[in-house]
């Protein structure tokens, strides 16, 4: 755990500026078993300190892999080098940037490290299970990931922080050639915040969920391909997640907007339907913990919800404290750093849209012709808002009932059109949290939703 | 100065100590100075010092792997017992291994010292350029920086390898208004070694630009057709990655799923496709030196004159599967050029489509492909006519290689890659 070296050079921290020092370690533990052989299997640790000065609208930052006090005094002062020679030759004469609430944030956590070897073992005792009662399969891939990041966080003004956030995941990957010879998978990945000893205890309460998958996997070998062109579909909550932080989220992220998204011109518009409410929650979700729960940022900004979209209406941005200040809303919040030589970006948390009333039956049921589509493999959007999924699990609907399973497809479309075609909510939320949005800098981030109903492009072959 | 021969020195010495029968680390530090426009305007100036240490070990055939980016005594030894530690709790494999003959070298390359106002006032240059002759851009990033690396290899086997590198990187990331209406985002940059020319002019820059400044107002594609495909080197450097990833690279070749693994010595392509790895290639800015597994790194063909030459696998898959090892770690990609200009190429296309980035969905292991045509425009007897916007591509990346129309002479070095524009037969364009 780290040790905090920093409050007490708050009296280091020059006047008529703001400025954060933060000391940070990310740490990763990977094993992958490709097809029984292990190929990877390694741990690293990234640790050091940075500082951030804010001067008339421009920083100057700087980081240092030491954490020790001579550390801190380097980069305290190479930050405000690099802050004055950016006041110099670009300064903007910005007004200070307004306060946010004081304090101190410190979340309670375990701090476990299980050695290599209990990965090894959970890895290996699932691909053996696979290897044993998944027959037919031309590849496979089992890995276990754990990542945590560490963060103290000492500010001019706002809150300093002490947290940690630690999550850890199995990936489970099958292969099979279809009738014709064709190779097709499916993935999945299963796991959660904290560390892999509390998140997973026994390999055997994960045979259920490679049974689930082989069985999908078994249906898309014999699937077929979808017809091209606009259909009223099913989405699942995975992909409403998706399309929540590719194609709204990213679009609704201020440093975005100020670069020209769709989202600058949409403020208090109709871009919904009145059925879609789309939130950045901080921590907590419905009365639940969400899945990485954020509980101040680094700039010091205590963290709250960030409501996006209320009943259909465009309603808000998430901000830095900069572009808060720029568009004179609140800061929420939202200003992460990957790695302790990473600068806050803005960033989402946990985004999703917020689950109706209607149940996923009645959903399918009113489906005459169309797809329900159930699992991604990734997803791009443009800052247009223009999206494109790949979907690599899906069944046919014909009169109300799901039919044939789905060869890999890809749907689209503009996300602020296609969510005007949403006239179904499901009343479950799907979360997921096992992957990382890039933007400069990779970030975990939680995404989810409800299953909607709605008008999407299906790419067909 | 951190003395990283030490550091190595002692890394590989406690490995073997610990246990480990083949051992390899390498030990680097790093000064990273950057500036940083956001939203159109300069918002920040980073300067970044960092140490890496990785160190792998293969211990009675197991191996294991950490990184930390201490150099401290205890950061190491911890390292090291990690290291060892994590090795043993695995399952032996004889296909782990190094290089066998190791020796001393060092490679020095670009540029060590960042002039800093220089790249600053070259960025403000940009900045300036963009606004005069390009109006309706909007820049929503540009990240500017040059990155000097010292860095240690030693392996078990006696290689030594010191190498300094230095570069300049320039990211751009923008998008084109008029009132309400924009284009799509497009992102390009270069890697160089000198700032002896502005950015404006270096690797695609300035025509992508241009292109992008074209894409405010589109049009749909009506219905569906099977056209050409015609690829500019950025876009085409992406699908020629997906076709390593998916038909040569370490994952396909280990499991046995790639279409290609018995085409070794064999037609793969058109016979006017020839692909290299090259990082010893002129124009790629700090190539790779050495492997990791402590190889010297050799320029190579892919495909020759379309026929398969290597596959892209390291070591470990070679001596699973008894194919050849590729000579380098893959990046550097070089294309050998055509014999027809962009613009006959253009002129000669009744019906396709001009893709500038795309969007897609990752390549089925068949090679399958379908994604949204971002940044592009359709070309109609002979001449570009409109951007499109909504608009669909499939194919098989297999076929597209077999299916080649031609091949530009021109050819654009961003420095990490050389690459020409390339049009390809028999891909799927369908509109909304």
């Amino acid at each position: 755990m780290l040790k905090d070296i920093l409050t007490k050079r708050k009296k280091d921290f020059a006047g008529g500026v703001h400025t954060e020092l933060r000391a940070q370690i990310n740490k990763t533990r990977g094993v992958s078993l490709l097809s029984g052989s292990l190929t990877t299997n390694v741990r690293s640790e990234v640790s050091g300190v940075s500082a951030r000065v804010y001067k008339n609208g421009v920083c100057g930052f700087s980081s240092t892999a030491e954490y020790d006090d001579e550390a801190v005094t380097a980069v305290l002062s190479a930050a405000t080098d690099n802050a004055v020679f950016m006041d110099k030759r670009a300064g903007k004469k910005s007004p200070p940037l307004p306060d946010v609430e004081a304090g101190r944030t410190v979340r309670e956590f375990s701090d476990n490290d299980p050695v290599q070897k209990e990965y090894i073992e959970f890895a290996g005792a699932l691909d053996a299970y696979i290897e044993k009662n998944c027959p037919g399969l031309s590849g496979r891939g089992v890995s276990v990931r754990a990542d945590s990041m560490e963060k103290i966080l000492c500010v001019s003004q706002g809150h300093d922080a002490h947290v940690i956030l630690p999550r850890c995941y199995v990936y489970l990957r099958l292969t099979a050639d279809t009738p014709a010879g064709v190779p097709v998978e499916l993935f999945v990945p299963v796991g959660g915040k904290g560390t892999f000893d509390t998140v997973f205890s026994d390999p055997a309460l994960l045979y259920p969920q490679v049974d689930a998958l082989y069985e999908k996997l078994m249906q898309k070998r014999e699937g077929v391909y979808p017809t091209a062109g606009e259909k009223t579909c099913i989405i699942s909550g995975e992909l409403t997640g998706m399309l929540a932080h590719e194609a709204v989220g990213h679009t609704v992220e201020a440093d975005l907007v100020l670069g020209g998204s769709v989202a600058a011109h949409n403020l208090g518009k109709t871009v919904a339907s009145p059925l879609v409410t789309m939130v950045d929650f901080a921590h907590t979700c419905l009365g639940e913990p969400t899945p990485l729960p954020i509980f101040a940022d680094d700039e010091g900004t205590p963290a709250k919800d960030a409501v996006l979209i209320r009943d259909g209406v465009l309603t808000g941005y998430m901000n830095s404290r900069q572009t808060a200040q720029h568009f004179d809303m609140e800061p929420t919040g939202n200003a992460r750093a990957y790695l302790f030589s990473d600068e806050p970006l803005i960033r989402m948390r946990n985004t999703a849209i917020v689950p109706g009333t209607s149940k996923l039956e009645d959903m399918i049921a009113s489906v005459e012709d169309g797809y329900y589509f159930i699992d991604t493999n990734n997803g791009q959007a443009d800052t247009t808002g223009e999206f494109m999924f790949g979907v690599c699990m899906g069944y046919e609907i014909k009169n109300g009932k799901l039919g044939k399973a789905l060869l890999d497809t890809t749907i689209s479309g503009v996300a602020f059109d296609m969510l005007k075609t949403v006239d179904m909510v499901g009343d479950t939320i799907s979360w997921s949290s096992s992957g990382f949005c890039g933007k400069k800098q990779p970030m975990p981030v939680g995404l989810g939703g409800p299953a909607i109903r709605c008008k999407i492009t299906v790419g067909g072959r | 100065m951190i003395e990283l021969d030490k550091i190595s020195g002692n890394v590989i010495e406690k490995l073997q100590a610990a246990g480990a029968d083949k051992a390899y680390c390498t030990a680097a530090t790093s000064v990273t100075r950057e500036f940083n426009v956001d939203g159109g305007a300069f918002s920040l100036m980073r300067t970044l010092f960092d140490n890496s240490l990785s160190l792998t070990g293969i211990v009675g055939g197991k191996k294991g792997s950490v990184g930390i980016n201490r150099f401290d005594d205890g950061a190491v030894t911890q390292a090291v017992a990690d290291c060892v530690a994590s090795a043993s709790s695995s399952e032996p494999d004889s296909a782990w291994d190094l290089a066998p003959d190791g020796e001393t070298r060092s490679f020095t390359q670009g540029v060590l010292e960042a002039d800093t106002d220089r790249l600053f006032d070259r960025t403000e240059e940009l900045m300036e350029q963009i606004g005069k002759k390009y109006p309706k851009i909007m820049v929503e990033q540009l990240i500017v920086s040059h990155v000097r690396s010292h860095s240690v290899y030693r392996n078990t086997n006696g290689a030594f390898y010191t190498k300094d590198a230095g570069y300049y990187n320039v990211e751009l990331m923008f998008s084109a208004h008029e009132g309400e209406t924009a284009s799509s985002f497009f992102g390009t940059g270069v890697i160089t070694d000198n700032l002896d020319r502005p950015f404006m002019e270096l690797g695609s820059i300035e025509k992508d630009l241009a292109d992008v400044e074209k894409q405010i107002h589109t049009k749909l594609v009506d219905g569906k057709f099977t056209g050409v495909m015609l690829l500019p080197p950025g876009c085409l450097g992406s699908f020629l990655g997906d076709i390593a990833d998916n038909f040569a690279s370490d994952g396909p070749v280990l499991e046995g799923t790639s279409i290609w693994k018995d085409k070794l010595g064999k037609q793969v392509a058109d016979p006017r496709i020839t692909i290299s790895f090259a990082p010893g290639n002129q124009e790629i800015v700090c190539g790779q030196s050495y492997t990791t597994e402590g190889f010297l790194a050799q320029d190579f063909d892919f495909i020759r004159e379309g026929q398969l030459e290597s596959f892209l696998i390291g070591l470990y898959v070679s001596n699973k599967t008894g194919v050849p090892r590729a000579k380098n770690d893959g990046g550097s990609m070089v294309m050998r050029p055509g014999d027809r200009s962009l613009e006959e190429i253009i002129s000669s296309i009744e019906k396709g489509i001009l893709v500038g980035r795309f969007s897609g969905g990752q390549p089925s292991t068949n090679g399958d492909f379908s994604g949204v045509a971002k940044n592009s425009f359709l070309i109609e007897n002979g001449k570009v006519t409109h951007a499109v916007s909504e608009t669909m591509i499939s194919g098989n990346l297999a076929d597209m290689l077999q299916n080649v129309v031609a091949i530009s002479r021109e050819r654009v070095t961003d420095g990490s890659s050389v690459l020409p524009y390339a049009a390809f037969a028999g891909i799927t364009v369908s509109g909304k």
